[in-house]
């Protein structure tokens, strides 16, 4: 396996004493690595992301990204702080921005803010785009936006939770096309999260299957 | 201290500073107990317990049969005016209850318009009169409910709405005419909301000062005013308001209580909106009738008649005293305002970004102001500007007490809930998954507050500080105690004007409150027209 971006060491955490919980979880992604994890929905997928991108803290368990410990049971790397993306199925799109101002929102202290935005316009085809306000846009779109937007800072880990679920079969072809030929472009790793095995089969290199808040 | 516990620890801080005042109220039932406590026991405090205990009988029965009635005409009958009664219902709330009782008294007083005119369309003489004299009791009541019924109308016509078409129909094939479903049915399936309203109502009555005073009705606020003023005994005055605030408090608990728990709906997919009967002939008169008359004794005859005397004194009301007093008022309502609102924002920030749960339940204490009444925020923050001025500003060349500070605090504590109802209700609408985003994205804490939510929640936070502006303009017994020597609001001038029975010149600020005072009913009546259902 090439260099670990992302490394999880047995992994707990429940929201309480009722809920499903994430139990025994361990998983290990290199650099390029297209990882998707397949599941029902209600079984622990989303909560492993958020658990993974600092929204969450473990209860037990060790979560390294880059090499760094950014999660045990008793510290936590804010979000901000580990350069990672997530792309989620209702695109959290901030609506008194346009588009352009959306993708430009993580890198707004980068001095080349206007060549990234327009390149990543380019790249997932949305420069009609540019000035437009979100709910000027179609779902399909929207996502785009929110990919370029995750996109913009260069993280080397990418993270998407059922990102095209609400999107009608075509429009979903033509976007699983764009996006693997992003992904692959921009070589970062990819985690992808999903209850659709066509969509893991065709967007990742590996599937893992998750029920119950395990992995089997 | 780093940003987690700044964020933290903020809505406990802001608890301690509002909870201050009324502790300090409370401590003083553990004091002593001077001599004019047997005097007072002897001799009005029976009245004071009496008289308050009619005030809230009267007036609860009076806005139960107005605030439903209304409310059940509006939702369930379709007759020529119902489309303006529907939001012009809640018109009466922009009056505090004090300018309608100046207004009635100029009306309905021996020598007033209402008995003036009467006489000369009657050709009586002098010594008749034709309405009866309203500076008493029976007055008082009449006033509270024709000001205060909105708070049962807005409860009621909300549930009204929400009952379903086929449970009303079920009703009437089971045998029950439509009154019958009425008092059967649908009255006592809202009555948890209407439960909520009342315990407004009866906070607001309790509270009152200006009103009562006019009509000279000795209740527990009088009778603080005069303790304090009188006898010149701010520790008994703070004992007598002790025992006000725990019955307040009381009221409070069940009106918190009543929210949201056993509302009976039928929200669900199968819900059928109520579909309102067409009225014709003597019938659409009485429901016309039914929904104009409120509107009349409660908006329609004061404006009248405070028109009616700023037209008499002319342009005189447009003086120097007049302008420094809306100058006065409108800076602290716009201080007050911004402050409750940024306050508001932070709180509820605080809680969205570091949630918990204890913290959570914590805040919603911060709204209990609004439940006190003015005359007991300021007898407390009096004592407590005593304090800060004697135990943290001794040997300092600044006092507070007596300076504006203690009455613009008195106002934030009094109408937070305002402020923090609307920047809530915002935030609502805020997906938390934008929180998310903004974070991963490197924007968190101040930078996520005011890159994504105050831009977000600019209609709200606009909202709040009017919300928030508008009471603060009504507010007279906190305004008359606090306020520094010589300083003048709106309220005060119209209470010392009323208090010297110069009416006419207190046509102006009085008008210039109701105006002010509109501005959350324009909010209200758009909400109220676009909660109309669809069929």
């Amino acid at each position: 396996m090439s260099n670990l971006i992302l490394e999880i060491k047995d992994l707990y955490h429940s929201y309480s004493e009722h809920a499903l919980s994430i139990e025994n979880i361990n998983l290990e992604i290199g650099s390029g690595d297209r990882v998707s994890i397949l599941g029902p929905s209600g079984c622990g997928k989303s909560t492993l992301l958020r658990l993974i991108a600092g929204l969450e803290k473990p209860d037990q368990g060790e979560i390294r990204i880059n090499d760094i410990k950014v999660s045990d049971n008793k510290n936590l790397i804010p979000p901000e702080k580990r350069n990672i993306g997530l792309v989620v199925q209702e695109k959290a799109l901030f609506p008194h921005l346009s588009v352009f101002e959306n993708i430009c929102f993580g890198i707004k202290k980068n001095k080349d803010k206007d060549l990234i935005a327009s390149e990543l316009l380019n790249l997932l085809k949305i420069n009609n785009l540019k000035n437009k306000y979100p709910h000027e846009i179609s779902g399909g779109e929207q996502q785009r936006v929110a990919l370029a937007r995750s996109l913009a800072p260069k993280p080397n880990f990418l993270m998407l939770d059922e990102p095209f679920s609400a999107l009608d079969e075509d429009l979903k072809e033509t976007l699983y096309k764009d996006i693997s030929q992003v992904f692959s472009d921009m070589s970062c790793a990819i985690l992808l999260v999903t209850h659709d095995r066509n969509e893991a089969e065709i967007m990742t290199n590996k599937q893992i299957r998750m029920e119950e808040g395990k992995f089997l | 201290m780093n940003r987690l516990t700044f964020w933290r620890l903020l809505p406990f801080a802001v608890l301690v500073v509002f909870t201050a005042p009324l502790l300090i109220v409370l401590s003083s039932l553990i004091g002593d107990y001077s001599e004019n406590w047997s005097h007072l026991f002897q001799f009005v405090l029976f009245d004071y317990v009496s008289s308050s205990l009619v005030l809230v009988i009267g007036v609860s029965i009076l806005v139960l049969i107005i605030g439903t009635v209304t409310a059940w005409t509006v939702t369930s009958y379709n007759f020529v005016g119902k489309n303006i009664f529907e939001w012009a219902l809640i018109l009466p709330l922009s009056i505090p209850p004090y300018i309608l009782a100046y207004t009635f008294t100029g009306l309905f007083d021996h020598y007033g318009d209402a008995n003036n005119l009467a006489r000369l369309l009657l050709n009586l003489q002098n010594s008749t009169a034709i309405f009866p004299n309203v500076r008493n009791i029976y007055g008082a009541i009449i006033v509270f409910s024709f000001t205060l019924y909105p708070y049962v109308y807005l409860v009621s016509r909300s549930a009204f709405i929400n009952q379903s078409k086929s449970m009303k129909e079920s009703a009437r094939m089971l045998g029950l005419n439509q009154f019958q479903v009425f008092y059967k049915l649908a009255l006592p399936l809202i009555r948890p909301a209407v439960i909520g309203g009342l315990m407004l109502v009866i906070m607001e009555t309790l509270s009152d000062f200006g009103a009562v005073d006019h009509f000279a009705v000795q209740t527990f606020t009088t009778g603080i005013f005069r303790t304090w003023y009188g006898l010149y005994d701010i520790q008994t005055a703070m004992q007598l308001a002790s025992l006000l605030l725990l019955t307040v408090g009381v009221f409070y608990i069940v009106e918190r209580s009543s929210r949201g728990s056993g509302i009976y709906t039928s929200n669900n997919s199968t819900f059928s909106p109520s579909k309102e009967d067409s009225l014709v002939g003597y019938k659409a008169l009485t429901a016309f009738l039914i929904c104009f008359i409120p509107i009349f004794i409660g908006f329609i005859l004061p404006i009248i008649e405070l028109i009616l005397w700023a037209y008499e004194v002319n342009l005189e009301f447009f003086n120097q005293k007049f302008i420094s007093s809306s100058f006065n008022t409108l800076s602290l309502s716009l201080v007050t305002g911004m402050i409750c609102a940024g306050l508001a924002l932070l709180i509820n920030f605080s809680i969205r970004y570091k949630p918990s749960a204890f913290v959570q339940r914590f805040s919603s204490l911060l709204s209990i102001g609004y439940a006190v009444p003015g005359l007991i925020l300021a007898v407390g923050m009096v004592q407590l500007l005593v304090y800060i001025d004697a135990l943290v500003l001794s040997g300092l060349d600044i006092v507070v007490t007596g300076s504006l500070i203690g009455l613009v605090l008195a106002y934030v504590i009094k109408t937070y809930a305002l402020a923090n109802s609307s920047i809530e209700s915002g935030y609502e609408r805020v997906s938390s998954s934008l929180d998310d985003s903004s974070k991963l994205l490197g924007s968190s804490g101040w930078s996520m507050l005011s890159s994504i939510h105050v831009p977000l929640l600019k209609t709200s936070i606009l909202t709040s500080v009017l919300l928030v502006m508008s009471d603060v303009v009504k507010e007279l017994p906190a305004t008359l105690i606090l306020r520094p020597f010589n300083f003048e609001t709106l309220a005060v001038s119209t209470y010392i004007y009323a208090s010297e029975e110069r009416m006419l010149q207190a046509a102006a600020p009085a008008i210039a409150i109701v105006l002010i005072g509109l501005i959350p009913i324009v909010f209200l009546s758009k909400m109220i027209r676009s909660s109309r259902p669809t069929h």
